[in-house]
């Protein structure tokens, strides 16, 4: 039992963590090489509620709250990031419906994303647009005759992208920044699998093209002008929150496979783990694991409490967790040696994979300059009060 | 939450501003998005704060570059939207 978690909370990690030793584990090595989630593992999760976590009992969700969340990806994220990617895009998907959906799209997409009938994708990069999102190319125009809208343009690495069954896809209406769902049956649509990423190659990423989409009014999301403001900034925090505790659950991994190889594995009559070296690499292993669950836990708590700092909470929980998933996973192949740079051993997918992790949803060098950035001006911010109450 | 006297609502959110920007004598009636004096996460942090501190609901109908514009602005759609009324 974790203090920090409540009883329930805990109880759900364990469900979480037993579905990922029978339902990923043995599987995650084969996903990865064939670089596909089979759509029967999909349907498990679907099957289980998973992908319906965080949509209200309502539209036939669980209801469950951020923390939860968190520990379900980490649960995952400990055997396969690229699995977890699933609940991510459904999730980005999922909150920005709830929030900014009108009564009919909530009620026509929300139950079968909770079932997992259908898979949500959030297409917001662009192959000239990925950290720069107010650089989006991809434009709409009004439809002549009616208030439908016409749409064209290319999104890039967008995440389950190959099986997702519609697509939130931002773009710019008269320069407005607006999003609208897109199904993917949509005419004009063409979708590209993309193959061969270094790591996540199970997580079916594709390129999107939109040749004169059309889109019924009725799949606007939001209003034109608020698309990067309020839409994609609700899908965007789900996004950082599974992302960080997916490789929360990465580094966990790197942490058990290199303890439990450094308790066994013997160098003459003593054990790999008796060696000071070995022991340094593990110690900060170690104590970044439990900075990093500190960190995730806390911004899904403030999250669950609807505090204005969990953006913040949630830029610094993925910023820490992914730089100390790449350096965990680079440790537990060194510790492994020669077996941890073979595919036979988890670590060599979670090297692969931690690096995808500090990359997607935002990349360390973004992170750093809105932290920076927002931790100079909070110093700012107090020496004016400063100066205000000394000169009253 | 807190009790929706419109003082104290102005005050509020004149406090919640000032602790977001890093400029001195912020007028209650100076554009925040124009003057580019926020940043691009503010729209949802103000959302996120407005929602918690005063317990309203911003839904899509409220989507409207009017109702936050400004610190009054923002107080006068929270006493609107608080008292029932329509924008």
């Amino acid at each position: 039992m974790n203090a920090f978690l409540t009883r329930e909370q805990n109880s759900k990690y364990a469900e979480f963590q037993e579905f990922a030793a029978a339902h990923v584990e043995p599987f995650a090595g084969e996903w990865d090489r064939a670089q596909k989630i089979p759509g029967s593992a999909v349907s498990l999760l679907g099957q289980a509620g998973y992908l319906g976590a965080s949509i209200p009992s309502e539209y036939g969700g669980k209801g469950w709250d951020v923390v939860t969340f968190g520990l379900l990806n980490e649960a995952l994220g400990r055997i396969d990031s690229a699995f977890t990617g699933v609940l991510t895009v459904q999730a980005m998907v999922s909150t920005a419906l709830l929030k900014w959906g009108t009564d009919e799209q909530r009620r026509k997409w929300l139950p079968p994303l909770a079932k997992g009938e259908v898979i949500g994708a959030f297409a917001l990069t662009e192959p000239g647009a990925g950290s720069a999102i107010q650089s989006l190319a991809t434009g709409l125009k009004q439809r002549d005759g009616d208030d439908g809208l016409i749409l064209s343009g290319e999104k890039q690495w967008i995440t389950c992208g190959q099986f997702a069954g519609v697509f939130l896809v931002f773009g710019k209406l008269d320069q407005k920044p607006l999003a609208c769902l897109v199904p993917r049956n949509s005419v004009g649509l063409e979708i590209e699998p993309i193959q061969d990423l270094m790591g996540f190659r199970a997580a079916g990423l594709a390129r999107l093209r939109f040749n004169d989409v059309e889109i019924p009014s009725a799949n606007v999301v939001g209003k034109p002008g608020f698309g990067l403001s309020h839409v994609a900034p609700v899908g965007l925090q789900f996004g950082r929150i599974s992302t960080s505790c997916s490789a929360l659950g990465l580094l966990r991994g790197c942490f058990e496979e290199s303890t439990s190889y450094a308790a066994s594995r013997r160098i003459g009559e003593s054990r790999v783990g008796d060696l000071g070296m070995i022991q340094s690499l593990i110690a900060k292993m170690g104590a970044d694991l439990e900075a990093s669950k500190l960190l995730c836990w806390s911004a899904c708590r403030a999250e669950d409490d609807h505090l204005p700092e969990t953006f913040t909470k949630t830029f610094i929980a993925k910023y820490f967790t992914s730089r100390a998933a790449v350096r965990a996973a680079s440790d537990a192949v060194q510790i492994r040696g020669a077996s941890g740079c073979h595919e036979s051993s988890p670590v060599a997918r979670y090297y692969r994979g931690a690096k995808i992790m500090e990359i997607i949803e935002g990349t360390t060098q973004v992170h750093e300059i809105i932290l920076g950035k927002g931790f100079v001006q909070d110093a700012v911010r107090r020496q004016l009060t400063r100066r205000r109450e000394v000169s009253h | 939450m807190i009790a929706n006297d419109p003082n104290h609502v102005n005050e509020t959110v004149r406090n919640f501003i000032n602790n977001s920007i890093n400029i001195d004598g912020l007028g209650d009636d100076e554009n925040l998005f124009e003057s580019g004096i926020v940043n691009s996460l503010f729209a949802v942090q103000l959302m996120t704060f407005v929602e918690r501190s005063f317990g309203i609901e911003i839904g899509m109908e409220d989507l409207d570059v009017e109702n936050f514009k400004s610190v009054s602005a923002t107080a006068a759609f929270i006493n609107r939207k608080s008292a029932g009324k329509a924008p």
